[in-house]
């Protein structure tokens, strides 16, 4: 099962857009990084710039309504994610738990969507999905 | 969606693209004193939830806007976008030995 390790820091809806990171605590986070591929669990991982530095487009209204960050009503923004895939959510728990995060932030577990988890009409509409996905353009 | 996804694709801009089951069905790790805690979800308290996610590479954050509006969503929806960190945005901050160990991490969850 593919689980999305969401990174939640607090206070990172207001930090600039050239926020610095601190060392010490990247290397802590690397030596995590390094334990979930040495796991054979790791399927991809990535840090976001702040919101400050983005933008939201809503569809509120039918249009595409386009508001600059920082989002001043939002007391939660993603600072980064993790994909894994591992055998229950349990695992993904328990991995989320060793990770070095520190008081101000949240990891949130969410599975990922697979096509067996639809019916037969939502399969129907969503043909060449997995094709897609195989030809992405990875890096 | 499945129609703008093609576009993505066929404009060379996707790179990866996910739906995530509900927040009822998922869980969210607190870090106090040094040890991590499980709640599980819905989580009510929050006002925005992902439920999926787009990863394209675009020259700009204008591009990516663009891209974006042309979603097919009604009212309610919003799409947030943010820019992924590079290893070229951390400076000095990213010595040489963990430029190398962060080369080799991708490169081995890639396989």
């Amino acid at each position: 099962m593919r689980f999305m390790l969401l990174m939640i820091p607090q206070g990172y809806c207001s930090a600039p857009p050239d926020v610095q990171l601190d060392p010490e605590r990247v290397k802590a986070m690397m030596k995590y990084n390094e334990a979930l591929q040495q796991a054979g669990i790791l399927i991809t991982l990535d840090g976001l710039h702040p919101p400050s530095a983005g933008a939201r487009v809503s569809f509120a209204s039918g249009k595409p309504v386009v508001t600059d960050g920082p989002f001043t009503e939002s007391k939660e923004v993603l600072g980064g994610y993790w994909m894994i895939d591992v055998k229950s959510q349990e695992e993904a728990i328990a991995w989320a738990c060793k990770c070095p995060a520190s008081e101000n932030e949240i990891i949130e577990i969410r599975r990922v969507q697979e096509m067996a988890d639809f019916s037969d009409e939502v399969r129907e509409a969503a043909a060449g999905f997995a094709e897609m996905q195989g030809r992405t353009a990875r890096r | 969606m499945g129609k703008f996804n093609e576009e993505l694709v066929n404009a060379g801009m996707m790179e990866a693209g996910e739906g995530l089951h509900p927040s009822s069905k998922g869980a969210r790790i607190r870090y106090a004193g040094g040890q991590g805690r499980a709640s599980r979800g819905p989580f009510p308290l929050t006002d925005d939830l992902v439920a999926g996610f787009w990863l394209i590479k675009a020259g700009s954050l204008d591009e990516a806007i663009d891209w974006m509006k042309r979603a097919p969503f009604g009212g309610g929806a919003e799409i947030e976008i943010r820019q992924v960190f590079s290893a070229e945005d951390f400076g000095d901050a990213l010595t040489p030995q963990l430029r190398e160990q962060e080369e080799r991490l991708r490169a081995q969850a890639k396989k």
